[in-house]
């Protein structure tokens, strides 16, 4: 790969893997890189930089509201994170985590109003709820896991094609029939029946569930799991390389069908605990923002650490809850959008730093025979 | 060290020069090349010149500069330091495609020809002067006369999956010339030739020196350096040692430069060997492409025995090792270990049977290249104690065993959390080997377990091999290396196109006679082909 530039030449050569302090402080330039492009565009855009990064710093972080708050968005994308997480250590590329989160919720939400109209509540509701709901996730990723694992379909359409199916049920439920999730007392614009509110979940101040709790048990778990257990282990080698796994022994086909199933497990989890600690019913709009989508942005960012996962989340979801508050300070959330782009692409691009270095040459040649 | 490239030495006119007759410089000159990749040299300050119509052979061990000395020369290294002059004018080389402007062509180990397109179409792939619209018959007389001029015989027109190993190499060679190449860099090209194919390549560097070509040839084997090249230059450790007249050199002296020290025969003590270990009867298989690529194959391995699976890479190699450890079904025919059926047992059974197996793709099948060392010293032990308990797999245990391992096989260059990808060829073989053997097989199945290592590593790998079969395991070796088949055999067999052609014993084999039935040819001498031509 080369680029001519005149008497010159930018040419790029692949380095070894570098050491652990670069590894370690690569992502902390990059994002500090990403800061200045975005304080650039901010200025140019006639907005003061320093007024914006505080401003989202406070609106983010700044007292218990907006903390409980920021931590209540990040509880659903740790999830999805972690569903990113652990297919993609296997280099299965679960991108329907959007899809298992919505019928998670679909789930949660029918069996959480079953229980209801059966007399059943409390945390044994919740319990059951919430199971359901990673149950459904995990099945609705069986059906991408298993034509994957025994026909070797390939799942980044499969998992991306159920989204949509996902999707349509869940309107179905509720903008098109008289499901037993819609709320029959509301003709006018059709909403989710709300569970029984001894099934929602504890509240702790302002707006913070006991849901974030179990998303950081969740990491916790995975983390656990991935590196003390043989199914980590089986995991950790399959995804590195399949054949070694085969060559050890290892069924492939089976840790691919649990990878994705404990993946979807990740997401339905995240959809039934946004109708039991946010929601209370199956709420359409507020259950397609692209959560799932954004799980895999956070996955990346965290460099498939399940514990990386949690910070990237809530720095993700500070800028989401920030962005109403600047909006009234006359800074277009856009800003805020933008910078998430911008720190997407600059930690992306100092891994590729990591691994190649640009060099420049004196062009030879044509150039050099007709200077000298 | 002994340093006979004199300045008399190189100033001396070479008899061969006559097609490029009058030109007063060396082909290529190499001042005092430093390339370091992360701190570490690769080539530190080498010098090195080549005349136009010599072979000039380029000997070390894996690691010792070859390659990357090559790849500077090649444009696909820039050098930290030093110079390079062509044909007595300094250049820059930047890329490879400068470096073909200026005459210099490498064939790799690594064919790069696309697989669908024609002899003649690769070559006019990315070839300056192919235009939009390109008249393939012109194209194809070309090459057709190229081919005739240096004994590079491949047709034209066929495409590059039809063609074996060494017609492929054949098209690398000939797509170099026909970008106007003076100077061809050959890294280890008989690697993956038989010794006809050898000699016939050799005939061609032979015919392209006379003609005033340059020509580098890259080689780890005494016998080809001294059989072809005219002029012999050994690296060690990123270092030149030294150039010498190939005439005057002998065996034992370019040994000793290229290692350091003097070269350790592997003992040629029998074993008794015992029962039958593993036996395969009339086995057929399938390869990846849906041909058949074993034919009625029948074999027997008996404990303290190894038996040698002699033949070019690709007539059934491969399939034979993964059908017999259960990476690739058979589809008919029956494999015991002992008295057992092991035919349709999984790979993990066979396994926990005592089946070992090294396996020739040690990067993606032996190893998972990405993780530490640790995690793939464990990667059959991990499902027992004491690495793991019910589900729960103890890093320290995986640790602990590791070290010990590392110790008691003498791998070097571990690094905690260090992908083992980056350990060197003869550490990982190290490695691979003191997996399978920690578990104590009975049958070892070992394909190409010394392929691309060097002399020490080679040495120190066959040793093991021998004391694990006088300790009483039956060896199955897969391997290119008719060498290492003669000296570690107690059994020889010959695998061409699927089918054995052949049993010998290695005391009354020779290289010729195994080359013979490994490129097809039956041989009178022995009694078992007789069956394969009726």
């Amino acid at each position: 790969m080369s680029l001519p530039l005149g008497a010159f030449e930018l040419t790029v050569e692949r380095q070894q893997i570098p050491s652990r302090l670069v590894r370690m402080a690569a992502p902390t330039a990059s994002v500090a890189f990403g800061l200045l492009v975005g304080a650039v565009i901010i200025w140019a855009s006639g907005q003061d930089p320093i007024l914006a990064y505080t401003e989202m710093a406070k609106k983010g972080f700044g007292g218990r509201l907006a903390l409980t708050g920021t931590l209540v968005l990040a509880t659903p994308l740790i999830l999805t994170g972690l569903a990113a997480v652990v297919a993609f250590r296997m280099k299965i590329w679960n991108i329907g985590a959007e899809g298992q989160l919505i019928l998670g919720a679909v789930a949660s939400s029918g069996l959480g109003l079953w229980l209801g109209d059966n007399g059943i509540g409390g945390p044994v509701g919740i319990v059951l709820m919430l199971g359901a709901g990673a149950l459904a996730g995990a099945l609705w990723a069986a059906l991408a896991a298993l034509p994957r694992a025994y026909l070797n379909t390939d799942e980044v359409i499969s998992t991306l094609m159920l989204n949509f199916v996902a999707l349509g049920i869940m309107n179905y439920l509720i903008f098109s029939s008289f499901s037993h999730w819609r709320d029959p007392g509301r003709a006018t614009f059709p909403v989710g029946r709300f569970v029984d509110d001894s099934m929602f979940l504890h509240r702790f101040t302002g707006r913070l569930h006991i849901g974030l709790f179990i998303a950081l048990a969740a990491a916790g778990a995975l983390w656990w799991a991935l590196r003390s257990t043989r199914w980590g282990f089986e995991v950790r080698v399959t995804g590195d390389s399949p054949r070694a796994a085969l060559y050890s022994g290892m069924r492939v086909d089976r840790k691919i069908l649990s990878v994705l199933m404990v993946s979807g497990a990740f997401a339905g989890l995240g959809g039934g605990i946004e109708v039991g600690g946010v929601l209370g019913n199956l709420d359409p709009r507020a259950l397609s923002l692209g959560v799932g989508f954004a799980g895999i942005v956070v996955a990346a960012l965290a460099r498939l650490s399940p514990i990386g996962v949690i910070p990237v989340a809530i720095l993700v979801a500070s800028f989401t809850n920030a962005k109403p508050g600047l909006q009234v300070l006359g800074i277009p959330s856009e800003i805020v959008t933008l910078l998430e782009g911008i720190l997407f692409l600059c930690i992306v691009g100092g891994e590729w730093f990591l691994r190649n270095a640009l060099r420049l040459h004196r062009r030879v040649g044509p150039v050099e025979a007709a200077a000298s | 060290m002994t340093d006979e490239s004199t300045p008399a030495a190189s100033t001396a006119e070479p008899a061969t020069v006559q097609a490029s007759g009058g030109e007063p410089h060396d082909a290529a000159r190499l001042n005092a090349i430093t390339k370091s990749f992360f701190g570490v040299p690769a080539n530190d300050r080498v010098d090195f010149d080549l005349r136009w119509g010599e072979i000039h052979a380029l000997l070390g061990e894996n690691g010792a500069g070859k390659s990357t000395l090559c790849s500077v020369l090649a444009g696909l290294y820039h050098p930290d330091s030093g110079e390079i002059h062509l044909d007595g004018e300094r250049v820059d080389l930047a890329s490879p495609q400068q470096a073909l402007e200026h005459g210099v062509g490498m064939v790799y180990q690594h064919f790069r020809l696309v697989d669908r397109f024609t002899v003649a179409e690769n070559l006019a792939l990315g070839h300056p002067e192919t235009g939009f619209v390109t008249s393939r018959r012109s194209l194809e007389r070309q090459v057709a006369e190229l081919g005739r001029r240096y004994g590079l015989e491949v047709s034209p027109k066929a495409a590059i999956w039809q063609l074996s190993v060494g017609e492929q190499q054949r098209v690398e060679i000939l797509k170099l010339l026909y970008r106007g190449v003076r100077i061809l860099i050959l890294d280890e090209p008989t690697a993956v030739l038989t010794p006809q194919e050898a000699q016939s390549l050799f005939a061609t560097m032979r015919a392209m020196a006379a003609d005033g070509q340059a020509i580098i040839f890259v080689s780890h084997k005494l016998d080809e350096v001294l059989e072809v090249s005219d002029r012999v230059t050994v690296l060690r450790d990123g270092e030149r040692v030294g150039s010498v007249e190939t005439a005057e050199a002998d065996p034992a002296t370019l040994a000793r430069m290229m290692v350091g020290r003097d070269l350790a025969t592997p003992d040629r003590t029998r074993a008794t060997a015992g029962g039958a270990a593993l036996s395969v009867r009339g086995l057929f298989a399938d390869g990846d492409r849906g041909l058949e690529a074993l034919r009625d194959v029948d074999l027997e391995v008996r404990e303290s025995q190894i038996v040698g699976v002699a033949g070019v890479a690709g007539n059934g190699q491969r399939e034979l090792a993964e059908v017999i450890t259960g990476l690739r079904r058979s589809k008919r025919g029956q494999i015991f270990l002992g008295d057992v059926d092991i035919t349709r047992a999984s790979t993990l059974q066979r396994i926990k049977m005592g089946l070992g197996f090294v396996p020739e793709d040690r990067m993606r099948t032996g190893m998972a290249g990405g993780l530490p060392l640790a995690s793939n010293l464990a990667l059959k032990a991990y499902r027992q104690p004491p690495l793991s308990k019910g589900p729960v797999v103890s890093q320290k245990a995986v640790e602990e065993r590791a070290r010990s391992l590392e110790k008691q096989f003498d791998i070097r260059g571990v690094r905690w959390a260090m992908p083992t990808s980056l350990l060197s060829g003869g550490n990982i073989q190290r490695a691979i080997l003191a997996r399978e053997l920690s578990a104590g097989p009975r049958v070892l199945v070992a394909a190409a377990p010394t392929r691309g290592l060097d002399v020490a590593a080679i040495d120190a790998i066959r040793q093991i091999l021998l004391d694990e079969r006088d300790a009483g395991t039956a060896i199955l070796m897969i391997s290119e290396d008719l060498e290492e088949i003669l000296d570690l055999s107690d059994e020889i067999v010959v695998l061409y196109e699927g089918r054995i052609m052949g049993r010998l014993d290695p005391d009354e084999a020779s290289p010729e006679v195994l080359g013979m039935l490994m490129a097809g040819r039956t041989v009178d001498a022995t009694p078992e082909t007789a069956k394969d031509t009726a």
